[in-house]
């Protein structure tokens, strides 16, 4: 008789890969359904469960190339990229990575920055909760001191970068959006910080030089680290502002005083 | 460790479509199950309702991926989720499935039917005894819907449930609706296998509905609950006395109300048990 585990490895084989001598060591019982149509009502649930839960996480993606055509790369997704946990709302984070080299996808080479958005969201509404800024402690902080502050970002904060107009595509393929925005696709990339405040999951552009600060500040480089490496490659890069910004905004959650 | 403390009464699965009304408008159901993965999260907006909801509820934790039947050693990091969400929620009960989902480290997400073998149910019990301690309570394991049957089975899935819940020292969450569904499907008498469960060893009855497709009873939980199921069920609350009654909707969600309703029907039931034991 075989092991539990062996039968197990078949019961994998036979419904995700429709392994014919997998699903003939498993000795299934059949009567009113043959072994096979037994098995097929498990890869239905199976392959039906992961396309539910990676149309909840990628519902522009779906949207962009239709639920079969969807149904179809999550599918042969799913056979690639095996699910590591017994939860199945974390699956899917690969799938950006998949849809590069999913050739039947290959003409919408904006799609896997649009997975890459998606996963950012999704990701940022589960991050860890961060307390409000303790804006009263950063003001007792002399001036001469500023410059060596470390901040400290909120845990939900994501930047996603593409050479694609993913944000003007991802507006324009929300449930709400009636109307027919086009979007030229030669228009521009875009720089995205997405994080989580009071209100929710946000989404919004930044310029090259925020997004060298928030990464020199996520580095754990000091105040005046980080409007260095913003003032490289954005000369005009206004400290004050964007310090404000992303305190209000809650991006910077803590400070730290060296 | 302590019996099941859910009160005996009739309540609802708590899904994320009604979470915002659950809490605006406080319905009265005895208690909410939640299916604990959804919430091993480190923090948003989902963790910070069900904070709110254990303010004014009864929670029952439902776990759908511990995997307590798979040859692949036990999943660590999921079981340290588990109990880092009893941890901040205090909930009521806890429970799982008698299935498996990963094997060689690949999880199928899906409840997988086990054989109802001797090294299964040596397995099972290992695995209870081994969830039990590390939660430092007694769990609850549900029986489930299954499409095919092992011909390496030794025993009748009854036998398996009723052995196990002798040695295992865990409840069973009895649930009504699939040993409907494996009664049809697999062509056996569903009174055969009430007869072979102890009342006792019963924390918490499960009801939902199912849907007929290629042949065979699928428990989608997308529909009432077929009579046939609430003939079951006062069958069972009869012999088994009142027990704690959960309605489970997880596709095609109705209306709030609609779940309530069904939930009022078992009440009724419970209550006219409760009398008669009176």
């Amino acid at each position: 008789m075989q092991s539990l585990r062996d039968l197990q490895r078949s019961f994998c084989a036979a419904t995700l890969f429709g392994d014919p001598v997998a699903l003939a060591s498993l000795g299934i019982v059949g009567g009113r359904l043959d072994p096979k149509a037994r098995i097929a009502v498990y890869r239905n649930n199976v392959l039906g469960n992961y396309r539910k839960a990676m149309a909840a996480t990628y519902p522009v993606v779906q949207r962009l190339v239709g639920a079969s055509f969807f149904a179809a790369a999550v599918d042969y997704f799913v056979r690639g990229y095996p699910s590591k946990r017994g939860d199945i709302n974390r699956y899917g984070g690969e799938f950006a990575l998949f849809l590069v080299s999913y050739r039947p996808a290959r003409e919408l080479v904006y799609l896997p920055d649009v997975a890459r958005l998606e996963w950012a969201i999704d990701q940022a509404a589960i991050a860890a909760d961060a307390p409000p800024f303790d804006l009263e402690a950063l003001a007792a902080v002399p001036p001469s001191r500023q410059a060596a502050l470390r901040f400290s970002l909120h845990p939900s904060l994501r930047i996603v970068s593409s050479p694609h107009p993913v944000f003007r595509i991802w507006r324009a393929n929300q449930v709400d959006q009636c109307g027919e925005d086009r979007v030229d696709l030669g228009e521009g990339g875009d720089t995205l910080l997405v994080s989580r405040g009071n209100a929710g999951v946000s989404i919004e552009r930044i310029s090259a030089g925020d997004r060298a600060f928030l990464a020199a500040l996520a580095d754990n480089g000091t105040l005046a680290e980080a409007a260095g490496r913003a003032q490289e490659v954005e000369a005009l890069f206004e400290l004050a502002a964007t310090l404000r910004r992303h305190v209000a905004g809650q991006t910077i959650v803590a400070f730290r005083a060296p | 460790m302590p019996d099941s403390p859910l009160p005996v009464v009739a309540g609802i699965g708590l899904r994320a479509a009604h979470m915002a009304q659950v809490r605006a408008e406080h319905p009265p159901t005895g208690w909410l199950e939640v299916h604990s993965e959804n919430f091993f999260v480190d923090g948003g907006p989902a963790l910070a309702a069900l904070d709110d909801i254990r303010r004014h509820y009864a929670v029952s934790l439902h776990g759908v991926g511990l995997s307590l039947g798979s040859a692949d050693p036990l999943d660590k990091a999921h079981l340290g989720n588990l109990r880092g969400l009893i941890d901040r929620i205090e909930p009521s009960a806890v429970s799982e499935h008698l299935c498996w989902s990963h094997v060689d480290g690949r999880h199928l997400n899906d409840l997988l039917p086990l054989p109802f073998t001797e090294e299964a149910l040596t397995l099972l019990c290992e695995r209870i005894d081994a969830v039990q301690n590390a939660l430092g309570r007694t769990i609850m394991v549900e029986n489930i819907s299954s499409y095919l049957r092992f011909s390496c089975d030794a025993m009748a899935e009854w036998e398996f449930v009723a052995a196990l819940t002798q040695h295992a020292g865990c409840k069973l969450l009895f649930d009504v609706n699939n040993v409907y569904v494996n009664a049809v499907n697999h062509r056996f008498d569903p009174r055969r296998y009430l007869a072979a469960i102890s009342g006792d060893s019963i924390g918490e009855i499960h009801l939902a509905g199912f849907d007929s497709s290629a042949g065979c009873l699928i428990d989608t939980h997308g529909t009432r609950v077929a009579p046939a199921v609430w003939d079951l069920y006062r069958e069972s609350i009869e012999r088994f006395g009142p027990k704690p009654t959960l309605i489970e909707w997880d596709t095609d969600i109705p209306a709030l109300e609609v779940l309530l309703d069904e939930a009022a029907k078992a009440q009724r039931m419970l209550e006219a048990c409760h009398a008669v034991a009176a």
